[in-house]
């Protein structure tokens, strides 16, 4: 079998993952061509490439979003390869085969595999025919009355999902059974207009849930491994916030559960790359469920790379280029405790509200343990179209308690001028006696640690109070 | 209505599996795809055309052409009293219609608003890109056959509307 040997790779992403991935491109010798949009010309991962190409104006559905242009731009620049970072087109299986067909090595798993876990219904099914629990759910639902039964059987409250969704659209949860017309309606409006297909189905809602997720990758030559666990219950509105590595609430017999079932799940799609296989785990009663499979590089990684000292980057450029995994599942070694908290050009004190603007002044922290993936510098204008994502902060100790220590460390140290940020949220969740003790469930950031504002008490993160500080 | 990219590959690919199909006029709107198969062989690769006559881009011929700006990263300096043709999408640059043929445009030589000066090819897909002004060609700044950016100068042109010479 021939082997797609890389010599030139085209980056059809932007921000810290275009600067990830250029780096590791760079300690394998490849050659890197950025495609940047009119906005990122000056970027970072536009100066750090052997070459940038502009593709179109600043708008990514008239640059980042286009498959033809980024594939055009590849064979243009003699490209061989192309990564696809995270979101843009990174789970499009039209983009996947649309490289494959222009002779281009997409460095990501099959059009199949994508295809398959991007239909989160299929996924579900999937995932049961693997052996693979899901929460209690329903198939696609045809209307009221079917949603009525599957209340009748499993009870309430239930949650509303968009088989075609992801980052929270088009879900809805129902405490009372009045609401659930009403609310079938609003999620079928709701993910026809952001997916373009209104089917819909439910599951039970699951009050007090841990999102932990199994990094696993896969080679061409059929090996499978996984590199353990993420905890990433800290989030807001379905969006990440902070991650961890190992789970403060997974033992060893459930991380051998966890990864037996992501490992079963990959194998089924013969995946190759990269991919993460989330789970929720109820708090309550300690069951876990598949929720669904990732099929690119997730934001979170470096945490599992610095518990495992493993390159996942490294990792996708040398499975995509056809060689074997550099390591088996006995190499796997985790040591210590990583965190990250990412840092975006967001305003807590203000909703979370985006902060697109100049940042006057930005040196990152420098300390051992601390690593910090970002393509911001002083002077750089955050751009109003895209995410809000300005740095990531990882930190590595020994344990728990010494790594959340080194990242209030870490968080105190980073100069940020010009823009509001999350950092103020990351310090006050830091300190509080629900993170430390590893407490926090999916819903805990909206519901007790924001909601304190309303309850008489200062709020947290209240501009005087921010103002006040030292 | 516009046809989408998707519309055009959708068109192609209907065309491409017919059996016995040699070339194919389209007309839809405002908007013309003229296909034309090479040889008897089906499996040979497409020859396409593609073509925009549409009331709009007459309306508006400023479309194809952006004003020089100061300060962005393209490479050509855009000297005074010029304008620059600039890549209304990143392609492949073409100063032919076809492999051997003659350029559309020369050097020195008078053109129209109208006039198509060079294509631009995305995957397959070729995009008439004119002038947009009345004046000289002074000089072709693109390679033929290379890698256009989106917003390159192509060519400059001395703006002015007296008879050709």
């Amino acid at each position: 079998m021939p082997t797609p040997a890389l010599k030139r790779v085209l980056i059809a992403n932007r921000g810290e993952i275009a600067v990830r991935v250029i780096r590791a491109c760079q300690a394998l010798g490849l050659e890197t061509v950025a495609a940047v949009s009119q906005a990122d010309r000056d970027s970072l991962p536009a100066r750090m490439a052997t070459r940038a190409v502009c593709i179109g104006p600043a708008p990514a559905r008239d640059s980042y979003l286009r498959p033809e242009l980024l594939v055009a731009a590849a064979r243009g620049t003699g490209c061989d390869a192309v990564h696809p970072g995270y979101g843009f087109l990174s789970e499009r299986a039209g983009f996947a085969s649309l490289c494959a067909r222009a002779g281009i090595t997409f460095i990501g798993p099959s059009p199949e595999a994508i295809e398959t876990m991007g239909d989160k219904l299929a996924a579900v099914e999937l995932a049961a025919a693997a052996g693979v629990p899901r929460v209690p759910g329903s198939g696609r639902v045809g209307g009221l009355a079917d949603a009525q039964v599957f209340v009748l059987r499993h009870g309430l409250p239930v949650l509303i999902k968009a088989s075609a969704g992801g980052g929270g659209r088009g879900m809805r949860i129902v405490q009372r059974e009045a609401d659930l017309a009403r609310a079938l309606e609003a999620a079928a409006a709701e993910a026809q207009a952001a997916f373009g297909d209104p089917s819909l189905y439910l599951e039970r809602f699951i009050e007090r849930a841990r999102h932990v997720e199994i990094q696993v990758l896969g080679d061409s030559h059929g090996n499978v491994v996984h590199l353990g666990e993420r905890d990433c219950s800290t989030q807001r509105r379905h969006q990440k916030l902070i991650e961890e590595a190992p789970s403060p609430a997974v033992g060893p017999g459930l991380r051998d559960e966890l990864a037996a079932a992501a490992i079963r799940l990959a194998q089924r799609v013969r995946y190759q790359g990269a991919g993460t296989v989330e789970f929720i785990v109820d708090d309550d009663t300690g069951r876990w469920y598949f929720l669904e499979m990732n099929t690119r590089i997730q934001v979170e990684h470096p945490v599992t790379e610095m518990i495992t000292g493993r390159d996942i980057v490294v990792e996708q450029l040398r499975i995509a280029a056809g060689a074997p995994l550099s390591f088996a599942q006995g190499d796997v070694k985790p040591s210590g405790h990583a965190i990250e908290c990412r840092i975006n050009a967001e305003d807590p004190a203000r909703n979370f509200q985006p902060s697109p603007g100049t940042l006057h002044a930005w040196t990152p922290p420098r300390m051992t343990g601390v690593r910090v993936d970002t393509h911001c510098h002083a002077g750089y204008v955050v751009p109003p179209f895209y995410d809000s994502l300005l740095a990531k902060v990882i930190v590595h100790a020994a344990t728990r308690p010494l790594a959340i220590d080194a990242m209030r460390a870490a968080l105190e140290a980073f100069v940020i001028g010009g823009v509001p940020t999350t950092v103020p949220f990351h310090r006050d969740v830091l300190c509080h006696d629900d993170f430390r003790s590893g407490r926090v469930t999916t819903r805990w950031v909206e519901e007790k640690f924001l909601a304190s504002a309303s309850s008489g008490q200062p709020h947290p993160l209240a501009p005087s109070e921010v103002g006040a500080r030292p | 209505m516009e046809l989408t990219y998707s519309d055009v590959q959708n068109i192609l690919k209907i065309i491409d599996e017919a059996p016995s199909l040699e070339e194919i006029d389209l007309v839809y709107g405002g908007f013309r795809l003229h296909v034309v198969r090479n040889g008897a062989g089906g499996s040979k690769p497409l020859t396409i055309t593609q073509a925009r006559e549409t009331l709009a881009d007459r309306a508006t011929p400023a479309a194809a052409i952006a004003p020089p700006r100061a300060g962005t990263a393209a490479a050509v300096a855009v000297p005074d009293g010029m304008v620059a043709i600039r890549a209304p999408m990143l392609g492949t640059f073409y100063r032919a219609p076809a492999p051997g043929e003659k350029p559309f445009v020369e050097e020195g030589q008078r053109v129209c608003a109208d006039d198509t000066v060079c294509l631009i090819e995305v995957m397959k897909l070729f995009n008439s890109i004119r002038a947009g002004v009345d004046g000289e060609v002074v000089k072709i700044i693109a390679e033929n056959g290379g890698l256009v950016e989106f917003d390159q100068p192509l060519i400059l042109i001395a703006p002015g509307a007296q008879g050709r010479s």
